[in-house]
Parts: structure tokens; sequence; C-alpha cells
């Protein structure tokens, strides 16, 4: 996914914002929204409250994990635990960012939430890179990333050589699963129409990645 | 008219409505347009913005669109001739006029359907009063008539008597009539004889945010720009300056007072005006110090640094503020601290020591980001360096609109391009100025003084355009009067004439008033100027909104200043 793609999707998540005007309900095609009265706080989607926000009818409310205190313990939480933690939004990057371009005279201690942010992004994207490291060595078939951000795919700048890694990871597992014991894998299943999800994987993941043509992988196998 | 309520009655009715922006080419409309144009994209007005740098390009304007359009807001241009009767619009059309121009015509103060001002109140602007100006012709024709139809039917004596005192009585009326017209004649040579300039249209615009509430630091900063800009172009008297920075003082400690609280101080990023009591020298914190000294105005008049003297005295006074030639010379970013910490009070010390004792001034400068600070006088200098750039680059309204962009705190590459411009002008100015005043060019012609830039000086291009010929005439007449022992000639005004165009051979003419301590400001040049072409019938082009700036043909130049000194003096 385009990191377009995901923040078009992070701004459909709800924040709270105090407005001043008043509007009855307004009836939009993902739902309902309003009243708006002045000074009453009312949920609305980000794209509606940036909008706002930037004709000045509103004033934005920073959601509840937007606090120092709460994203300096998730930040040690992460440096502390090998393994992913569960983040408090799937899209807090993206609102942090949508957040502090747009509102950040509403939000105390701006400076200091985007580096917390900064902080914790950094430790979990080293250690997707050291996940993906181990998976190779160990010729691992199967990698499971619990509450791994859907964007830390797409959004990071090491992307292009992880999406190389994953498409050498697809081929040396279809070459594994060609030539060894169907056993030695966790999900190799016998099951032909897996193998035709796993080719038609690999041919989608052919358009995106941008690899040099002799890597390209050899359609026809596995 | 004069708007009352400005949200009501001008704000209200155009939200709804597609507006004509018609701008005029100076730092301060363009600030008062970006807050106009910051409440339309709030308020999702339509707009169609024109940016017109003098008479005949607005009446292009409101031909090209009257059909499309039914609400023109004209920003500093149009307050201050007929404009009915320039533009010739339908009944229906109606103007709103935010201009700093005065006095403004008694035509635009009086309609009251078709042309309303968005001026404030509090400037003392003397309108005469109707009754002195306007009569009702009406009545005059029918008593006319009336005692016409008398005299005929009537029989003899009685109508010989009655002949005589109707005879007697026209005679006074027509004798009042023409007394009333005297003295109409009179008060308005008066009232329209000295320009001057009113409150700033872009704290005009300003007010009206505030008074709807959506007033934001970005606006509250145009509006000082604006402010600054009238300031540096020596347009305001200094009392009108200090009122009006006082005006703005409380809005900036109502918008930027979170910057003292530890606790929830805002991010770096977000934008902060403080208030300052900064030092007079143009640009000096993109410039080194030693620059900014010689090329400001008010010091190297004071110290004469046109002459080996004022080299001399220039390095005194740095020797007395201790400052090394070396720290002084380079970037001011680049300098010691130590020598920056208390800079601005030693400067004062040893400038009160040279005779220059106002080199301090109430200002506001503008932060963010980490590297990002910038003075009000700043942004003035590169904005209307930006705006007359002599380098083409596209159609017309590019420079416009450049300059438009630079004031965005998003577009500050353009910006320091301004900056670049601005110190490549201020030293033009400087160098032109020193040879002037070295070789003797600036002559007493009379009633004026008079000084002529031929087609061979260096940088001569920059000073076709208008404003950057003002800046230069008012350098010019500064530093004269600081080098000329000649008590009579300080107080002269001066006539300052520059090429425009060599193909068409014109020359661009501005006249600026005296030179004096407590000077109001006001120039009569705009009417004598009208004058003397109308005696001579010299080919010239009063296109520029001020009318003390117009162009002629080179040929007519000396019938000219012929007629012109003949009707001053």
């Amino acid at each position: 996914m385009e990191p377009a793609e995901v923040e078009f999707l992070a701004e459909k998540e709800l924040v709270t914002i105090v407005p001043n005007f008043s509007l009855d309900r307004i009836h939009l095609i993902g739902g309902d929204l309003g009243p708006f009265n002045p000074g009453l706080p009312v949920e609305v989607p980000v794209w509606l409250a940036i909008n706002l926000k930037q004709r000045q009818k509103c004033r934005l409310i920073p959601p509840e994990w937007m606090d120092v205190g709460k994203l300096e313990e998730i930040r040690d939480q992460e440096r502390k635990e090998d393994t992913f933690t569960p983040m408090p939004s799937p899209y807090y990057m993206e609102l942090t960012k949508l957040l502090l371009n747009y509102a950040s005279d509403n939000i105390p201690r701006a400076d200091e939430i985007r580096t917390l942010v900064k902080d914790t992004w950094d430790t979990r994207m080293a250690k997707l890179r050291l996940s993906a490291d181990s998976f190779v060595r160990q010729q691992e078939a199967h990698a499971k990333h619990p509450a791994c951000p859907q964007q830390a795919l797409p959004s990071s700048p090491s992307f292009q050589p992880f999406q190389a890694l994953a498409q050498l990871l697809q081929q040396f597992c279809t070459d594994t699963n060609a030539h060894h014991n169907p056993g030695q894998g966790e999900n190799r299943s016998k099951n032909p129409e897996s193998s035709l999800v796993r080719r038609e994987n690999q041919h989608r993941s052919c358009y995106k990645a941008r690899l040099h043509p002799s890597q390209a992988p050899q359609h026809g196998e596995g | 008219m004069f708007v009352s309520d400005c949200r009501r009655e001008f704000y209200d009715l155009i939200v709804t409505q597609r507006v004509l922006l018609l701008v005029a080419s100076d730092v301060d409309a363009l600030c008062a347009c970006k807050i106009l144009q910051a409440l339309f994209q709030c308020d999702h007005v339509q707009y169609t913005l024109v940016p017109v740098a003098g008479w005949q390009e607005l009446e292009t304007a409101f031909l090209e669109h009257k059909d499309q359009f039914k609400y023109f807001v004209l920003i500093n241009c149009g307050a201050n001739v007929d404009l009915l009767e320039i533009l010739q619009p339908e009944e229906d059309t109606y103007f709103f006029v935010c201009d700093s121009h005065r006095p403004i015509n008694v035509v635009n103060v009086y309609n009251d359907t078709q042309i309303k001002l968005l001026v404030k109140q509090e400037d003392d602007l003397d309108v005469p009063a109707y009754d002195d100006i306007f009569r009702d012709e009406e009545e005059e024709e029918e008593e006319e008539e009336d005692s016409e139809k008398e005299s005929d039917g009537s029989e003899p004596l009685e109508k010989r008597r009655r002949f005589e005192e109707e005879v007697i009585e026209r005679t006074m009326k027509r004798r009042q009539r023409r007394e009333w017209e005297a003295r109409r004649r009179e008060i308005l040579f008066d009232y329209e004889q000295y320009e001057y300039h009113g409150t700033s249209s872009a704290m005009v615009m300003f007010d009206l945010a505030w008074v709807m509430s959506k007033d934001l630091n970005d606006m509250l900063w145009w509006a000082i720009v604006g402010l600054t800009d009238q300031w540096v172009q020596d347009k305001i008297t200094q009392m009108k300056y200090v009122t009006d920075i006082g005006i703005l003082q409380r809005h900036v400690s109502r918008h930027n007072h979170r910057n003292e609280d530890e606790e929830n101080s805002l991010s770096i990023d977000c934008m902060r005006i403080a208030f300052e009591y900064d030092l007079r020298l143009a640009l000096y914190q993109h410039w080194s110090l030693y620059e900014s000294l010689c090329n400001t105005c008010y010091t190297s008049a004071s110290l004469k640094l046109w002459s080996v003297q004022g080299q001399k005295r220039l390095q005194e006074f740095l020797a007395d503020m201790g400052l090394p030639l070396k720290q002084v010379k380079q970037k001011f970013n680049s300098m010691d601290m130590s020598l920056k910490e208390n800079l601005r009070e030693m400067i004062e010390e040893s400038a009160n020591k040279f005779g220059m004792k106002d080199l301090r001034v109430q200002t506001f400068s503008i932060h963010f980001g980490f590297k990002n600070k910038f003075s009000a006088s700043d942004i003035v200098y590169a904005t209307t360096s930006l705006m007359e750039n002599i380098e083409k680059e596209g159609p017309e309204t590019t420079n416009f609109i450049k300059a438009l962009d630079s004031l965005s705190r998003g577009n500050l590459d353009k910006l320091h391009q301004g900056l670049d411009l601005a110190k490549k002008q201020l030293r033009a100015i400087q160098q032109t100025v020193a040879s002037c005043i070295c070789t003797n060019l600036v002559i007493s012609q009379g009633p004026f003084l008079y000084c002529s830039l031929m087609e061979g000086t260096p940088d001569v291009k920059l000073f076709s355009k208008p404003v950057s010929l003002c800046l230069l005439s008012k350098y010019l007449l500064k530093s004269f009067v600081c080098s000329t022992k000649n008590k009579r000639c300080k107080l002269l005004p001066l006539v300052m004439a520059a090429p425009m165009d060599v193909e068409q051979g014109t020359v661009i003419m501005v006249g600026i008033p005296p030179e004096t301590e407590s000077s109001d400001k006001k120039n009569f040049f705009g009417r004598a100027f009208e004058k003397a072409a109308e005696s001579t019938s010299s080919r010239t082009l009063h296109n520029h909104f001020q009318m003390s700036i117009i162009e002629l043909k080179t040929e007519d130049r000396s019938k000219f200043l012929d007629a012109l000194i003949s009707l001053l003096s």
C-alpha cells in the first residue's frame, strides 16, 4: 500500500473537536455526523476535523493516548520487549503527523510528543528488521507479526530492500516446498487451491516490486 | 458612503456572492489582500484577484469583468478620484473601497448607493459639509422659470415695478450663487490640495477579521507588515505610527501570551510575534552589521558616508562601541555571542554621541522553527523588491503573485530570494545617492530641488519602478539635507526624474515633500503636476494611484519643469 493510501484510511479515525458554529445532523455516506453546537465537544472523522480547523471553525482535542506520560510508558515498554507491543491506535503515526501539522497549537507539549512517537517508531522498525533478518537465516517459512502496524511495511524508507527481501523469501519458500519434505514448513499445505493463491500472490508482488530485472522471479515454478 | 459596521454592511453582503478583488501594487495592499483571501477561504467565497498598477489597468480590468461581477472590492486604489465617472458602472454594481490614499474624493463620500468606503472614522478626514459643495440644481431652474413666467402676465405699471423687483431679486440670487461657487471652489481646492495617507488597509482588514473573531496570528503579522510598509516608505507621521503600533501591540499580547508559560508552551514550529525596540538598520540580521550600517539611509546620511570623512567617522563609531572590524564585517549570525548580547544598548549609546538619536524604533519580529527569525521591515524590503523585480520571468503578473506568495510562511525560498534582491536594491540606492551628492546632481530650482538620473547610470533600470524611485528620492533628500550648508535648501521639497522606458522615450517623475523634523507628510505635487501638464500641454500620463508620480515624454521635460517652477514660486 502506498503511504498516501494508508493516510487516507487513517483519516477515517474519529477524533473529538469543539466547534464554534452550529449545524444540524449531517447525513454522509459513511454515517451521520453532528449535531454541532458551539462549545460542545463532538466526535468527527479526522478529515473533517482538519478541514474545520483550517477554516477556523473548531478546536481540536488531542486523543487520550497523545499525552507525554503515556507515550513515555509506551516507548519504554517497546524498548524492553523483544516483540511488538500493542499500540494505542493502528494509525498512531499518521494521526500524530496530521494532528501535529495542522493543530499543534491545540496540543500541549507538541515537540515532545513528536519526539516520543518517533522514538517508538524507530524501535519498532529496528525490531522488524531484526526479525526479518533472523527469518531468513533460520529458513523459517512462516512469520507471525502480531500487532504489526499496517503502515510499517510500505512507509519505511527501507521498504524497497524489505520488499526485495520478501520477494526472495517467497521464492525461497516455494523452492523449499518444491524440493524438500512437505512436513518441514508450518504452513505449507498440499491444498492445490492454496498453491494457486500463492502463485497469484507472486504475480501480484511482481508488479509491485521494483526489483532489478535480473532478480525477477521466474514464473511457472512451485 | 462610509461603512460603519464592516461586518454587516460589507462582509455579510459579499459572503454569498462572487467578488472581484482589484489590488494595487504596494506591500500594504498585498497584506490586506492576504488577510481578505484567508477570510474568503474560511468561508468558501468565490473571488477573482486582479492586480492593478494604475488607473488604466483598473479601467481595463473593470471593463473585462463588469458583466460577470456585481461586487467589486478595491484595495489601496480608487478613493481619491470620482470612481463613478471613470468607470461608468451600471446601477446595480457595488464598490467597496479600502484605501489609505487621502483625501477621499467628495463624490465617493456622498454617494449613498454604489460606493462604500471601508475607512476608519477616527482618521481626521475633514471632509467638507454636503451643503458647501452640492446644491440642488433643480430648485434653481424652477425659480428662474417661475420668475420669467410671472414677468409675462401683469398690468403695465405694476408690471414695471414688479419687473424691477424681480430683476433685483434675480441679480441678488445670481450674485449669491457666484459667491457660493467661489467658496465651493476654494473649499475643494483646500481639501484636495495636499495628498497624504490614512490608516493602513491591512489594519482595516485585520479589524474586520477581529470583529468576526476569525483573527489569527498570521493575519496579525500581515497587518504589522502593512503598517511597517507605510513607515518604511515614509507615508505616515511618526505620531501615527506609534499610535498604530500601540493598537497592534494589544493584539500581539493577546495572541502571543502563551510563550511565557513553561508548562503549556507552544511547539517551536508555531509562529510567535514579539514586540521589539529594535535597531533601525535595514536587514541587519540577514547581512553583516557593517553592510547594514553603510546601506541604511539613516546612518549613512547622519555619518555622511559618501565622503572620506564619513568613512573615518564610521570607523570611529565602530571603535567607540568596541566592535572589531573583522567581527562586524561577517554575517550577523556568525558574530560572537558576547558582542551580540548587548548590541542594541551599545549601539544606542554610541549613536547618541554621534548625533543619531533615533537609531532604535518600535517594531515587531516573527519567529518560527529553529532558524527563522524576521523583523517586519525585513519582510517589507523583501516583498517590495520581489514586486518590482525588473527581470521579466513570464507574464506581467508573476512578480505580483510571487510577492504575494512570499508573505506566506511556507514559501521561505521566495522570501530569501526577496531578501537578496532587497540587498542589491539597497546597495544600488546607496551608491546612486553617493554619486548624486558627490557630483552635485541635486540642484535647487527655486521652489524645489531637482535631480535627474542619466541613462548610463549604473542600476538605473532598478529605478524605473515607482516604489524604488520613491525610496531613492527619500534617501537622497535626507542625505542632501545632511550634506548641504544652505539653510534655505534644507526646507525644500524634491522632484526626482529617472528614465523609464528608453524605447518609448518616457521618464518617470516623483515629487516628495520636504524633510523636516515634524513633517506632516502632506504632498502637494499631485495637483501641481496636473496643473503644469495642462498649462504646457505636455504628454503626461497620470497613471499611478498616487498623484505625485507621473510619466512624461523626455522631450517635454524641460517645459514641464519651467511651468512647475512658475506655478510654485
